[in-house]
């Protein structure tokens, strides 16, 4: 364990699970970047962004904004309610916050499908079988993880600054502001970017609750697009794939450093 | 957890931070309100369209005796403990420990290289992973191209044929960044001084491994278990897109067949017994990890 070099038949292991990990991206890339393609893998025929063109324009341009407006949303609504209780759960000392802190890590593992048919039924009640409807649905299921990895980054805020702030005679709401928000900027990023990751990628609800084809996300848009052309066309969905999995991909090694921090606070403290 | 006096400027805040909390208290309480209610709706014959949309009636344990007594439910389960099993538990959680093992301490470009494809695969969402397995895996896909058709053999249609390993291997391929990371990371809080110590009383790598690593991060293990046995057991997306459950009822899996008899044959009630019953046998074979995560050693 204590070599820094690999060992000839570990290296070929190691090169052989990186060849099957690598193929398919290779794959995507041939075939998006080539306006002839046809599903095989070689090197594109006829170059070109062709293909990229159509998957940013017409319906599938209206797929991209859709899904933009749905992971936005979610993200925004998931971090407004989880700061707003967060910062208390942080700060204040109560009977049953051991209690609560708990609930809500069991309520975190509770797999969507187990409230999937009440969720359905009580969006289908109000009126809400449309994008507001999942977001709204999208934000209640992430709440429970939001609140707890919200609270471990506002443990980390010193909370001597505060004092400090309060002494100078600076107000609660004062306090939030200049002070706490500021210095938890990186969780409240954090958060943002995983609920908006999250609801980017989301297929489900949007597969139950979008009623017309124009407020399909991108993630319905491949769905439908894959599976019901006969004759497949490979060039667009492969750059559509691109064009999709883009701002996934993006925001992590955008946030590298900070996703870090998220994941080590997947765990509860008490 | 602390104890701590309640700050000053908390205490004059009562109201101010009370408003705050309301969005989200209201919202975990929808959350509660809802298990609840599937609970209720799994006694009942609820459907989404028709006559019992409106007039629907309790009808006791019905639901839940037709998923013992109708074919479906228990097929799903085998299907869906098969995939979990071979996916999560075989695949992602001893593929990603021995990655985890084999890169440890390692610098370069080949541990650069399988760690950001892992991650790719991770990061990519649900339905570019599906498209991208169809197509890999389909008559004149990739599998075929460097393989099959190399080899002299007719093309073999992987997805129709053995759909059930390929979404398996499309969930390793999908997810082993996870527990790749967790046991990077578990490893790391092995202290070097315990295992130089143990070199130095004569261990072999596999005494160290066996008798000092595995023991000490057995609360990692079964942390990496418990999420990965509960996202694979109700995953739904990446294998509904591949094979919508098929062919046949090849991979219809719990979450699938829930899916189906809720907003295809519209028995919002007898889905509901379903998603109960994946609850709680998610939660028994949570209880079980949370043992091995608690058990002193």
């Amino acid at each position: 364990m204590e070599r820094s070099t690999h060992s000839p038949m570990m290296a070929l292991a190691l090169s052989f699970v990186a060849v099957i990990w690598i193929s398919p991206f290779a794959w995507l890339l041939a075939n998006a970047f080539d306006t002839s393609a046809n599903g095989q893998l070689r090197w594109p025929q006829t170059p070109g962004l062709g293909n990229f063109v159509d998957a940013i324009s017409g319906e599938a341009g209206g797929q991209f904004v859709n899904s933009v407006i749905l992971a936005t949303g979610t993200a925004t609504m998931t971090v407004a309610a989880a700061a707003g209780a967060a910062y208390g759960l942080s700060r204040l000392t109560f009977r049953g916050k051991d209690a609560i802190l708990w609930g809500l890590v069991l309520l975190r593992m509770l797999p969507t499908n187990g409230v999937l048919v009440p969720i359905y039924f009580a969006a289908q009640t109000a009126g809400l079988l449309n994008p507001l409807g999942v977001m709204i649905a999208l934000t209640v299921l992430n709440l429970p993880f939001t609140l707890l990895l919200m609270k471990n980054f506002f443990d980390t805020v010193p909370f001597e600054l505060e004092e400090a702030a309060h002494v100078e005679g600076a107000s609660l709401w004062q306090i939030l502001i200049r002070i706490v928000l500021p210095l938890s900027r990186a969780g409240v990023a954090v958060v943002w970017f995983f609920a908006f990751t999250g609801a980017w990628n989301e297929f489900l609800f949007p597969l139950i609750f979008a009623r017309s084809e124009a407020v399909f996300p991108m993630s319905i848009g491949l769905y439908s697009a894959f599976g019901q052309h006969g004759a497949i066309q490979y060039g667009f969905l492969a750059a559509y794939s691109i064009v999709y999995a883009a701002p996934a991909v993006g925001v992590y090694f955008l946030l590298r450093r900070n996703m870090n921090t998220g994941f080590a606070g997947v765990g509860v403290k008490g | 957890m602390r104890s701590q006096d309640i700050r000053p400027w908390l205490a004059s805040g009562g109201p101010l931070l009370f408003v705050a909390a309301l969005p989200a208290i209201l919202l975990v309480g929808v959350l509660l309100y809802f298990t609840f209610w599937a609970l209720a709706f799994s006694f009942t014959d609820l459907e989404t369209v028709g006559a019992k949309a409106v007039n629907w009636s309790w009808v006791g344990i019905d639901n839940y005796v037709r998923l013992f007594t109708r074919k479906g439910f228990l097929e799903s389960l085998w299907v869906t403990l098969q995939f979990t099993f071979f996916s999560a538990i075989v695949g992602q959680c001893v593929m990603g420990f021995l990655l985890a093992v084999a890169l440890r301490g390692k610098t370069g470009r080949l541990r650069a290289l399988v760690e950001v494809s892992l991650m790719l695969g991770w990061l990519l969402p649900d339905i570019v992973a599906a498209f991208l397995w169809s197509a890999t895996t389909s008559e004149s896909g990739l599998l075929n191209q460097f393989i099959v058709i190399p080899l002299g053999f007719d093309p073999i249609n992987f997805r129709n044929d053995y759909a059930l390993t390929v979404v398996i291997l499309a969930n390793v391929w999908k997810g082993t960044a996870w527990s790749y990371l967790l046991f990077t990371a578990a490893l790391d809080s092995v202290p070097r001084e315990v295992l130089e110590a143990a070199t130095v009383d004569g261990a072999t790598s596999r005494q160290r491994m066996w008798r000092i690593v595995l023991p000490m991060i057995r609360p990692h293990i079964a942390t990496n278990m418990l999420f990965i046995t509960i996202w694979t057991f109700t995953y739904f997306s990446l294998i509904f897109a591949m094979t919508g459950g098929g062919p046949g009822n090849d991979t219809r899996v719990l979450a699938i067949f829930l899916y189906l008899q809720s907003f295809d044959v519209h028995k919002l009630g007898y889905g509901s017994a379903i998603s109960v019953a994946m609850l709680v046998i998610v939660g028994g074979l949570s209880l079980i990890y949370l043992r091995l995560l608690k058990e002193p050693k």
